[in-house]
């Protein structure tokens, strides 16, 4: 037994050489040298950053197996870093947009960029994945017709649980409660939101009852903006798979029966005004991704297809960013990283063959190390 | 025209041992009414059977003798009428065809039959044929004794004197060989290497040719024996003396064909060798791969790169070809593929993507190739639905009652 750990010990020393991580964890450090390269996140962060969503989830489950949370560092990532460092945040917010093929790494572009976010000092509003909003209709899904908006619909308890997202991920931002409402909101008539209370209060009314959910978020989105026009805070949009918006309709249907318009929700219209690019001291990241586009087999990746042309429209001036396969290099990196992990095991040749079969498409290459 | 028609098909079937008068007399008619030169023809093979009116003069003929006379003169006569049936409706087909009858190969004949009689049967044997009356009716021996009753043959009494006539020159040949060798020690020479026999590219008959070649009947057991003489007689190292009588009881081998026949690869516009494989067929898929070298391990396949095929299992059925050589990364794959679904299809391409890369690769990768199964095509399809249950083998439900 004492062998057989000397053994995988020695296994493990001798193969860290090669380089496959680099001990950068601070993403604006980062630069193109380590591309291609894995840097580990601490856990406490990872758990507050991504603990309601914003990890993939076979990835999720991979991060369990290795018992450590690594993100390569890629291209597309450094690009947007580079492009936000050299920013002038009294311009109205950029609008980044993220395509790719199925299973290239968008959501863990994201990922990575949140950390980049948090260590910066961002304000995050973040959207997981809106297609858990629009398209998954669960047991417990709850529908609500607007009490403030005539004609639209809410999904309150998906509100509340982004809340809970939104609070967790902006912890240490909200404690120090230097960002305060505006003005007075009243909600109903014994509970209101008096002007100059902190954010925080305002997010745990909507938590807490989780009738109003819908409209504290509207309100949140508007006060953010308010706040970051007036420079009290820089803030980090991230959505994921935006063009989910813009779908000719999603899976809810009312208690009669009427399938729902994504514009016919409420939460749609706030994260719609959101992303309008009518406010300063801000970042803008959003993906599009065929798997939120509903027609079953898609005939392109690219974003004009993917967001119709209302989306496109509507997000117009943007910076179009692609994330593409693994190149050479990362894909030998991952290789060798897989290996150190014992995810993946056998002789030297086992590279090239993986390496044709997958397409260097790093989904792809993932799970078929699974079995290997 | 109907009656022609009505003769060929008689011919085509082959089995009316008796036409009736009427046909016959008109068949007469038109034979002498076409040419000399087809009668004279008759007329000699009319010659090769055996003389029967003289042979019947004599008085002391035997009751055995008599009814095998009579049986031979009958089938005499059935192939007499079956040659010249056949002669004329050979000249009324090429008629029918528009082509002249006195070049009129068997080879047109086999032509004009399936043209005229096209037929789907699976099995090419019980397609409409018209062959001359001698392959039709299988060989049957001529008389192998006089009209005293004396047999011809000084095996006759063995039962199968061809066999035995066989075993007998073999192992005639085996002491002529021993004597030969004697003489050979006793001049002190030695014997030349290059002279030996080449056995490789040629099988003895199975016992069923042995059959036919003798026209006789053999049981297993000296079928065995057959082989164990003439194993003996190739054995010796001067058997090449008697080449002659031994390839007379072998068959060459026809197989070994792909081995020969690898194309050499053609230069495209760039200066790259590069190969095309056409008719890679799998299942409903057909399509083509052409194979460039060097390349840089790029494969497209209907325009698109290695993602055209979404499962993993196709993907590697393309790539294994390439993955067994090691060949990769120094070949370009190109591919157009229609037809089936993603199994077929990878197939195809498989097989394509291994029959171009012979060319690339050497002999002994070859062989290793045709052992691990890539060269060899898979010529299974979709078997169709039978009426009365509920797929091509599934059986309905047993139920009692």
């Amino acid at each position: 037994m004492l062998s057989r750990n000397l053994r995988i010990a020695c296994r493990r020393y001798s193969q860290s050489v090669t380089t496959f991580r680099t001990s950068e964890i601070s993403p604006a450090q980062q630069n193109s040298n380590q591309i291609g390269l894995f840097y580990t996140l601490d856990n406490d962060l990872c758990k507050q950053l991504y603990g309601h969503g914003g990890l993939p989830k076979c990835f999720l489950k991979q991060t369990k197996t290795f018992t450590e949370t690594t993100f390569m560092i890629r291209q597309p990532a450094l690009e947007i870093i580079e492009c936000i460092k050299a920013t002038d945040f009294n311009k109205p917010a950029i609008r980044y947009v993220l395509h790719g093929e199925e299973g290239t790494g968008k959501s863990m572009t994201i990922a990575h960029l949140l950390h980049y976010a948090h260590q910066e000092g961002f304000l995050i509003i973040h959207v997981p994945w809106v297609s858990n909003w629009l398209r998954r209709v669960s047991r417990y899904k709850e529908m609500a017709n607007s009490l403030t908006k005539e004609g639209f619909v809410d999904i309150p308890l998906d509100a509340a649980a982004w809340l809970l997202h939104f609070k967790t991920q902006n912890q240490h931002l909200l404690k120090s409660g230097e960002l305060k409402v505006s003005k007075d909101y009243e909600w109903s008539k014994r509970e209101k939101t008096p002007a100059g209370s902190t954010l925080l209060e305002l997010i745990e009314h909507g938590i807490v009852r989780v009738k109003y959910a819908c409209d504290v978020v509207d309100t949140l989105l508007h006060e953010v903006k308010l706040l970051s026009n007036t420079k009290q805070c820089k803030t980090f949009v991230a959505i994921d798979g935006y063009n989910g918006f813009f779908n000719p309709l999603t899976n809810l249907h009312t208690p009669t029966k009427k399938k729902v318009a994504p514009e016919e929700v409420t939460l749609t219209a706030s994260f719609l005004e959101l992303t309008k690019n009518d406010w300063t001291n801000g970042v803008m990241l959003l993906s599009t991704d065929a798997i939120a586009h509903p027609e079953y087999e898609q005939e392109s990746y690219l974003p004009k297809y993917l967001l119709y042309r209302k989306g496109f429209d509507h997000i117009d001036p943007f910076v179009p960013i692609e994330v593409s396969n693994y190149t050479e290099k990362e894909f030998m990196t991952c290789a060798s990283y897989y290996r150190d992990r014992l995810w993946l095991r056998g002789s030297p040749d086992i590279e090239k063959e993986l390496k044709i079969t997958s397409a260097h498409n790093p989904y792809r290459f993932m799970e078929l190390c699974a079995p290997l | 025209m109907s009656r022609i028609l009505q003769l060929s098909l008689r011919h085509i079937n082959s089995v009316t041992k008796y036409p009736n008068q009427a046909t016959n007399e008109l068949l007469k008619n038109c034979a002498r009414a076409n040419s000399n030169k087809t009668r004279t023809n008759s007329d000699d093979l009319f010659q090769e059977f055996t003389d029967w009116e003289t042979l019947n003069k004599k008085k002391t003929v035997s009751k055995a003798m008599k009814a095998y006379l009579e049986r031979a003169r009958e089938h005499d006569d059935f192939m007499k009428k079956q040659e010249f049936e056949f002669t004329v409706g050979k000249r009324h087909l090429a008629n029918m065809m528009g082509e002249d009858p006195e070049t009129f190969t068997q080879k047109d004949v086999d032509r004009a039959i399936e043209y005229l009689f096209p037929s789907g049967i699976y099995d090419p044997a019980a397609r409409p044929l018209m062959k001359p009356p001698e392959e039709v009716f299988p060989a049957r021996k001529a008389a192998e004794f006089d009209e005293a009753g004396r047999p011809h043959h000084f095996l006759f009494y063995t039962g199968r004197p061809n066999f035995f006539k066989l075993l007998y020159d073999a192992s005639e040949h085996i002491q002529n060989i021993y004597k030969f060798e004697d003489k050979v020690i006793r001049k002190k020479a030695i014997p030349d290497p290059n002279a030996k026999l080449e056995l490789t590219s040629s099988v003895w008959y199975s016992k069923e040719e042995l059959e036919q070649h003798l026209v006789e009947n053999i049981t297993e057991l000296e079928y065995e024996n057959f082989k164990l003489v003439m194993e003996r007689l190739v054995s010796l190292p001067y058997s090449y003396r008697s080449k002659e009588f031994i390839e007379k009881v072998r068959k060459p081998i026809a197989s070994q064909k792909f081995a020969l026949e690898i194309p050499k690869p053609s230069y495209d516009e760039e200066g790259r060798e590069y190969i095309t494989t056409y008719e890679c067929l799998r299942k409903k898929a057909r399509g083509d791969v052409t194979i460039r070298s060097p390349g840089s391990g790029k494969i497209t396949i209907n325009g698109k790169d290695i993602t055209y095929f979404a499962d993993t299992q196709s993907r590697e059925q393309v790539t294994f070809p390439l993955l067994f050589t090691g060949m990769e990364d120094r070949v370009d794959v190109e591919c157009n593929i229609e037809g089936g679904g993603p199994s077929g299809q990878a197939g195809a391409i498989r097989w394509g993507i291994a029959w171009g890369l012979r060319s690339f690769v050497d002999k002994s990768m070859i062989d290793s190739m045709q052992v691990a199964g890539l060269l060899t095509r898979d010529p299974r399809k979709r078997e169709r639905k039978k009426p009365g249950q509920p797929g091509a083998r599934k059986k309905p439900t047993w139920k009692r009652r």
